[in-house]
């Protein structure tokens, strides 16, 4: 039987251990995974916030704090749809913390024929006709229980139900739409809105347009994609750098947690390596057994993280009630890269118990035993 | 292959200020089987640890054949190639069978997989338990995994075996087993064995006896009585 081969053994053979090891570096790569997907699920989320997941571009005030406190003037819109490559654009504004049952849904106004608008998918009821109606989103609908026929206060404003939608999008589906002169009144924003969304022409490449524009319209804040999205504002910044900060404390926890679990259980076999090194095995040779032990436990580990960092994430933001706005985000790159560093901090994290155990003295351990 | 020649001069060991071996002095010479004798506490496994390179002496010279152990830049090296242990608790390694066990040292001398799998079936029939090649040491009675010891110590072709107390926790007939296999790899291989025992009547078994007393080494018997005579 090879070296790898007796690692393998002695890794079967002591199942117990085996898996606690690997629980152990689990859930430093669980740690790993969740945060990543929760920071990655707010960055997105925040993505769509801004960029209203159904606009190619979305305009917004220069320099606003927050795109939510952005003001635009009505008045851009006919130059907006006379400028080459912008097929429509319509105006847009968002009231936030209105709906006393759901603080947190945002709901908007938009005009009942503006393409925003018009990719509402309605499952019950149709859309509003006059200023005391309101559509729901199918999210906000189940939170809510309500149904075409309920009534909902926005802003102390009394509002029919009578249609529920879903665009897909999971700021829309968890808010809801009002008419737009509506939202005006209510915001006192006459003539103005918070964002413009633009459609644009097929064939316009959102860059190109980008330029245009930029060129015409001084003092807009253009945002093409959701990356670029979370760069807009303060607080779009301040999560792109949270998720940075996560990012990098998730994967110091997970390396710490990782030497932790190999350290535990170099020093819990100090006999085994000092017997090692007294039938002859060398410090790199011992060193390189327990480097590939860890490099075996962590992929296993790794492996068992990642399920559990999906499933935690998933748990992590229902417990903390944000499941509205925050979609724990993970692709196949995510996981990849997630096994990727796993590994890599199995590696890391196993080295300094190799050295450990590369320099159990034989002579005090096995005269202890 | 020979047995290697032990030289043991001046020898002391001391930790911080406590002194294990004092100035001890003596020769094993090439295929000798001696019993290192005393009390426990007497610092036989500690001189056992310095010959095998384990640890290093304070003062004095140790040479295994020409190789002077105390100055090793590769102990590890050294004991791969020279020196064969046997412990009183077998340190079998509990995940491993029977044969895995005494294949570790080859693993460490990066024999190939069939030669050392030959190997170590051949030194179990050696020892008496080819058929336990795949058991495991949980599934072994104490006298046959120190037969298992012996076998993994014999792995490496060592010319010196160094057996620290190998039938301290052995029952009489095992006990009386695991001498008689000690005489018979000296007897077949020439091996050098020496045996630290804290009982002073398994010396019977060995070509002679040395005794170690506080860290000291004692004077053979005879002489003891001479000089005891002369006084």
């Amino acid at each position: 039987m090879s070296g790898l081969g007796q690692t393998l053994t002695s890794l079967r053979r002591r199942p117990g251990r085996t898996f606690l090891t690997a629980l152990g570096t689990a859930l430093g790569i669980a740690t790993i995974v969740a945060l990543l997907a929760v920071a990655g699920g707010a960055q997105h989320s925040a993505g769509e916030l801004v960029q209203l997941g159904a606009s190619d571009l979305g305009l917004f005030q220069k320099d606003a704090a927050d795109p939510t406190t952005s003001i635009l003037s009505t008045d851009l819109i006919p130059e907006l749809r006379r400028t080459p490559g912008i097929a429509d654009a319509t105006p847009l504004v968002l009231l936030v913390n209105d709906l006393p049952k759901s603080p947190a849904a945002i709901v908007f106004g938009a005009n009942r024929n503006g393409f925003l608008t018009q990719r509402l998918v309605f499952s019950t009821g149709r859309m509003y006709r006059s200023g005391h109606e309101i559509v729901v989103g199918d999210e906000l609908a189940r939170q809510l229980h309500t149904r075409p026929g309920d009534s909902l206060t926005v802003a102390h404003r009394t509002f029919n139900v009578v249609g529920i939608y879903h665009i897909g999008v999971a700021y829309q589906d968890s808010g809801a739409f009002i008419p737009l002169a509506t939202a005006q009144t209510i915001s006192g924003r006459q003539g103005e809105a918070t964002t413009i969304p633009i459609k644009l022409d097929p064939g316009t490449r959102p860059a190109a347009a980008e330029k245009t524009i930029a060129a015409r319209f001084p003092g807009i804040l253009i945002i093409a994609d959701a990356e670029e999205a979370t760069r807009a504002g303060a607080n779009g910044q301040l999560i792109s750098q949270a998720a940075l900060v996560i990012a990098v404390l998730a994967l110091a926890i997970g390396g710490i947690g990782v030497m932790n679990t190999m350290l535990m259980a170099v020093i819990e076999r100090r006999s085994e390596f000092a017997l090692l090194s007294a039938v002859g095995w060398s410090g790199p040779q011992v060193a390189g057994r327990v480097l590939f032990e860890s490099l075996l436990t962590t992929i296993i580990g790794a492996a068992l993280g990642l399920i559990i960092g999906i499933l935690g994430a998933q748990l992590l933001v229902n417990a903390l009630g944000a499941q509205t706005f925050i979609s724990p985000h993970v692709t196949a790159w995510d996981l990849g890269r997630a096994l990727l560093v796993g590994v890599l901090i199995g590696i890391l994290g196993g080295l300094y118990p190799a050295w450990r155990a590369a320099h159990v003295s034989p002579a005090h351990v096995l005269a202890q035993h | 292959m020979a047995g290697a020649r032990v030289l043991v001069e001046h020898v002391s060991r001391a930790y911080g200020r406590a002194l294990v071996l004092d100035d001890v002095s003596f020769v094993v010479a090439a295929g000798e089987l001696v019993a290192l004798t005393g009390p426990s506490g007497s610092g036989k496994t500690t001189l056992l640890q310095l010959i095998g390179s384990l640890d290093r002496p304070s003062q004095g010279r140790l040479l295994v054949d020409d190789v002077s152990v105390g100055e090793l830049s590769h102990p590890a090296r050294f004991r791969r190639g020279t020196v064969g242990f046997v412990f009183q608790l077998h340190h079998l390694l509990p995940a491993l069978s029977a044969q895995q066990n005494v294949e570790l040292p080859m693993l460490a001398a990066r024999i190939a997989r069939r030669e050392r799998a030959a190997r170590a079936i051949e030194l179990l029939e050696e020892v008496g338990l080819a058929d336990r090649a795949s058991d495991l040491p949980s599934d072994l009675s104490g006298g046959e995994r120190q037969r298992v010891a012996i076998a993994r110590a014999l792995a490496g072709r060592p010319r010196l075996i160094l057996a620290d107390e190998p039938t301290g926790s052995l029952d009489t007939v095992a006990s009386r087993r695991v001498w008689e296999l000690l005489a018979s790899v000296r007897e077949r291989r020439g091996t050098t064995i020496i045996v630290a025992s804290h009982d002073a009547t398994l010396a019977e078994h060995a070509d002679r006896a040395l005794r170690l007393l506080d860290g000291r080494m004692m004077p053979p018997a005879e002489e003891q009585f001479a000089t005891e005579g002369v006084a």
